[in-house]
């Protein structure tokens, strides 16, 4: 029984790893510019700034690219084959690495509207994976 | 964007390079000794006339101060840098660099890799017993972290938006495995048809087996000094036109979350490297283009100006890339059919090309005498090359590129 690799949830990822203890997807916004970004850092990527804080969002978004995985080197992934991680365009407009899951692998488009769900690793880590939405984009 | 330039100031003057294999049952250091000393006598000069040596890796290999004394050689100047694809151009840029500023006179750049007995890429060995750092760190809980995977995003989105098919780019490994056959040196030496890439298994969506580069055991060397002293050598010196070094995209340690990802470094570097060179991509007659995949050479060749962005699929379907074609591609068979020395082959595949001297199977190839019959096991140097070009890269948002000409 392999476990999914958890990610390094120290530093600038640690509010991103813990957000979906409520269920709810948050991410960094640049106080000193106004844009969201992803992934978490210290500083924003667009203007450089260190004022950082973290709004919620909708966990909504559309599949922006995607790659089908048939071969894996990860024990626990490799037992998974075959698997869909796909950069999402959330709807605030940062683009997130994820699985998408509870679908056929085949079925998987880009373009294709998703929402987020969180699986509960222990140690106050809740790793985000998408499905294919109800309802749209959102 | 202007840079200044040191256009034909600088000669490749050396080219050396070990057995191509999957089981070279030697360490790096061993075959490291055996490319310079190749490059060496290539370029007919004495060991003491080295006096600068570079290298790049991954942890993987042998560091240049231990590979000169192997060879009786004091060094002026060393440096080995961490890094794969797009090390080979930027080397070569930063050897020109040591010489022009007096720091040496003449300088050997090795990449010695057991790319398949050691430290495999392709995500298994070695390689995945290393810790998650950096750049995986937000990956590595979705499964992503083999370099097919890591390309494949960029791929999958290039068909969406261009209508770029598997068919298509599967011409790419056809033309490889074509020029492959011609090269005694090569690992893979069959020809392959469209239909055997595309029925190969899956790997990672879009990239089936046959898109994917081979993983070999090698040293290659190539040996950079001044036009000045090129012209006294033993071989016809092969100038450096212009040169760019592991430019990047915005946000190269996760650039899927930034602008179009279809677009790759060579966007930024083109005008850098021609700007220098003072030519435009119709003048260049070979290009030796980074193939870890198919589609890598793709999108360099449209990206760099070859053909329209977006047009990438029909440029390498049409022809044009293979022996006989008006721009030959990888005429050795690149990392697809030849092996995999994170893009030094290519480089040395185009200095020969330059000088008349393709290894292939003409009896007197050594000599420049070619019978231009590209039948496989037969010819593969090029009709009178005058200027090559070679597109380096890393993983998709960095990039590196070299012109020569004779």
């Amino acid at each position: 029984m392999t476990t999914r690799p958890a990610p390094d949830s120290r530093g600038p990822g640690r509010a991103y790893w813990r957000s979906g203890a409520d269920g709810v997807l948050r991410l960094p916004r640049c106080t000193a510019c106004g844009r969201l970004f992803w992934y978490p850092r210290t500083h924003c990527p667009h203007c450089g700034s260190d004022a950082i804080d973290w709004v919620a969002t909708g966990g909504r978004g559309r599949i922006y690219t995607f790659t089908v995985v048939r071969q894996s080197p990860e024990p626990f992934f490799a037992a998974r084959v075959p698997y869909v991680v796909a950069m999402v365009e959330l709807a605030e407009g940062p683009r997130v690495m994820a699985n998408v899951v509870d679908c056929d692998v085949e079925s998987v488009r880009i373009g294709m509207p998703v929402s987020v769900l969180f699986e509960d690793l222990g140690e106050d880590i809740y790793v985000p994976l998408f499905r294919p939405a109800v309802g749209g984009a959102g | 964007m202007a840079t200044s330039s040191l256009r034909d100031k600088y000669c490749i003057v050396g080219v050396g390079e070990t057995e191509y294999s999957r089981h070279s049952g030697r360490t790096t250091r061993a075959m490291a000794v055996e490319a310079v000393r190749k490059a060496i006598l290539d370029a007919g000069l004495r060991a003491a006339d080295i006096d600068g040596m570079m290298s790049y890796q991954n942890g993987d290999s042998t560091p240049a101060n231990w590979v000169a004394p192997d060879l009786g050689i004091r060094l002026n100047f060393y440096m080995d840098v961490l890094g794969g694809g797009s090390s080979t151009e930027a080397l070569i840029g930063l050897a020109m660099g040591a010489i022009e500023a007096g720091m040496c006179r003449a300088v050997a750049i090795f990449r010695s890799m057991n790319g398949y007995t050691e430290f495999r890429i392709g995500g298994t060995g070695a390689r995945a017993a290393q810790p998650v750092r950096g750049l995986d760190l937000a990956q590595v809980p979705f499964g992503m972290r083999s370099a097919g995977q890591n390309f494949a995003m960029t791929f999958m989105r290039h068909m969406y938006e261009y209508g770029t098919t598997s068919e298509q780019v599967a011409h790419v490994k056809v033309a490889h495995s074509k020029h492959a056959s011609q090269n005694p040196k090569a690992l893979l030496k069959d020809r392959v048809t469209v239909q055997d890439v595309v029925s190969s298994r899956w790997i990672v969506k879009p990239l089936h087996l046959l898109d994917c580069c081979l993983e070999t055991d090698n040293a290659t060397c190539v040996i950079v000094t001044s036009a000045e002293r090129a012209r006294n050598l033993r071989q016809r010196p092969i100038y450096v036109m212009g040169v760019a070094g592991r430019v990047s995209k915005p946000r190269t340690d996760f650039h899927w979350a930034h602008g179009p990802i279809s677009r790759v470094a060579g966007y930024y570097a083109k005008d850098i490297v021609f700007g220098q060179a003072g030519i435009t991509p119709e003048d260049v007659d070979i290009t030796g283009s980074y193939d870890a995949f198919t589609f890598t050479t793709m999108l360099q060749l449209e990206e760099y100006g070859f053909c329209k962005k977006g047009e990438g699929g029909d440029y390498v379907s049409s022809g044009i890339i293979e022996l006989g074609g008006k721009r030959p591609n990888n005429t050795a068979g690149g990392h697809l059919c030849e092996g995999y020395t994170h893009g030094m082959n290519m480089v040395i595949e185009n200095v020969r090309q330059l000088r008349g001297t393709a290894d292939d199977y003409c009896p007197k190839a050594a000599d420049g005498v070619h019978t231009y019959d590209y039948g496989p096991r037969m010819c593969r140097q090029v009709r009178d090359p005058e200027i090559t070009m070679n597109l380096g890269w890393a993983m998709p948002p960095t990039g590196s590129a070299l012109i020569l000409r004779r």
